[in-house]
């Protein structure tokens, strides 16, 4: 048993070669997936059933299976029906790489929607009773009390989410998307390297955590400059 | 549906396999949790950085790394270690079920330490000076008071971490373990109905989940027993 540096310089430049894909798995699906669980946020906090309902099932689906099997079920699944396959969605649903958006939305929609919620739960009620004291109406409390505090209070759940999407993304190289991971599973399968290339691999994305972590810290503190420390 | 008859024994099979992987790996996962929670705990600076280490790299790494690096990279120094002793030894073959249990294990472990850390950080100083008082031992400490007070207060996010496993248990069908993911595909092999074999595997992972989200809340319910005179 012996580390091969040499292999990892060789390797490295195709690895880093998939971090567009990993990117765009990341930002497409985070950016739909955060505008899909602010729906499901409005479904739920409206008090009509036939809103709130729909919007629990689908969340606790989601929650409660996992993401590969998601992703399976998507790309593999799905085309089982005539009807999906002559639908105007068949271009996204074909490939690999939307199949793994599709899912990967789907699925931090549903843990993202659960993040806002206690965000704006947790706002306190005191501050909407002067709200309304002040004489503003539902929507306006909703704009300028509920919703800059939420955001503050939902930032730090949030940004553990996003990391474990980032985490998630690794999956859809399971479904043939030369992402990072699927480019490293290759060169493992033909050099049998496991150590070296999944360890430099693992660091890579470690780097990758650290400066989301690092950016949703200075968002932080950036929307709580108002608060005496 | 009728494409499912013949296949329901693969299916139970598999899910008893799922359930296998999940208890082993409860078990594991705690002692990870416990022992890496007394690490970042205790006073020594050496325990506290590898504890450290440890949670940043298990939880900075995807899943999927992990279990594909403990799987062949046991293999490769488990193979490395017998050779020393026996040079005929071409391959030793890691079993998938132990090293995708020990995988998940681990990572969801790396997060179990930081909710047992902080649980025992969250027992109240009162009942610990109580205790005191009383004469207590340390021992008796914390078995009578740090313990009760600190499973409560774990809980909640013990049992986020009980469903974490379960759902990372589909990551071991990767390795080539026999469980669900993989019945659904050679389900779907034979018969071409890969919605439904694999939306069942959905159901069964979902049911799974249910079972565990109401035996917590149980265990929650009945962890606030003692509040409900007060009321």
């Amino acid at each position: 048993m012996s580390f091969d540096i040499s292999l990892i310089l060789d390797s490295l430049p195709k690895m880093l070669s998939g971090i567009g894909l990993t990117f765009q798995l990341l930002i497409l699906s985070g950016v739909l997936g955060l505008f899909l669980a602010f729906v499901l946020l409005l479904m739920r906090l409206t008090e009509k059933w036939y809103f709130s309902f729909p919007a629990q099932i689908f969340i606790y689906v989601f929650r409660g299976t996992p993401i590969l099997v998601q992703i399976f079920i998507i790309y593999y699944g799905l085309p089982q029906f005539e009807a999906i396959r002559e639908s105007i969605f068949w271009p996204i649903l074909r490939e690999p790489f939307g199949c793994a958006i599709v899912a990967l939305t789907l699925n931090t929609g549903a843990y993202v929607s659960e993040i806002l919620r206690g965000a704006v739960l947790a706002v306190d009620r005191g501050l909407l009773e002067a709200g309304s004291a002040l004489g503003l109406s539902r929507n306006q409390r909703f704009i300028y009390i509920t919703s800059p505090l939420a955001i503050r209070l939902g930032i730090p759940p949030y940004s553990n989410d996003v990391i474990s999407l980032l985490k998630s993304t690794a999956l859809a190289s399971t479904i043939t998307v030369f992402d990072m991971m699927g480019i490293a599973r290759t060169i493992v399968a033909e050099t049998y390297a496991p150590y070296e290339i999944f360890i430099s691999l693992a660091i890579i994305y470690m780097i990758f955590t650290f400066f989301i972590q690092k950016g949703f810290g200075y968002f932080e503190n950036f929307m709580s400059r108002h608060v005496k420390k | 549906m009728e494409a499912i008859t013949g296949w329901w024994d693969d299916y139970f099979f598999a899910t008893i396999v799922v359930l296998k992987i999940f208890m082993a790996s409860l078990l594991l996962m705690v002692i990870f949790g416990l022992i890496g929670a007394a690490a970042k705990l205790s006073n020594s600076i050496i325990a506290k950085k590898i504890a450290n280490a440890y949670t940043i790299i298990f939880r900075g790494t995807p899943e999927i790394l992990v279990v594909l690096l403990i799987y062949f990279g046991s293999a490769i120094a488990l193979t490395a270690l017998f050779q020393v002793f026996d040079p005929s030894i071409k391959y030793v073959d890691v079993p998938p079920f132990w090293a995708g249990t020990f995988a998940i294990a681990l990572i969801v472990g790396s997060y179990a330490t930081e909710t047992f850390r902080g649980a025992f950080l969250g027992v109240e100083p009162g009942s610990i000076e109580a205790a005191r008082a009383l004469g207590l031992s340390n021992i008796q400490t914390f078995i009578y008071i740090r313990i009760p007070e600190m499973w409560r207060i774990a809980l909640p996010s013990f049992g986020n971490h009980m469903l974490s496993l379960v759902k990372d248990t589909a990551l071991i069908s990767i390795i080539g373990l026999n469980e669900l993911l993989f019945v659904a595909e050679q389900a779907t092999a034979t018969t071409g109905k890969p919605f439904t074999m694999f939306i069942i595997v959905g159901l069964i992972y979902l049911g799974i989940s249910t079972v565990i989200t109401l035996f917590v809340m149980g265990l929650e319910a009945y962890g606030r027993s003692h509040l409900r005179a007060v009321k």
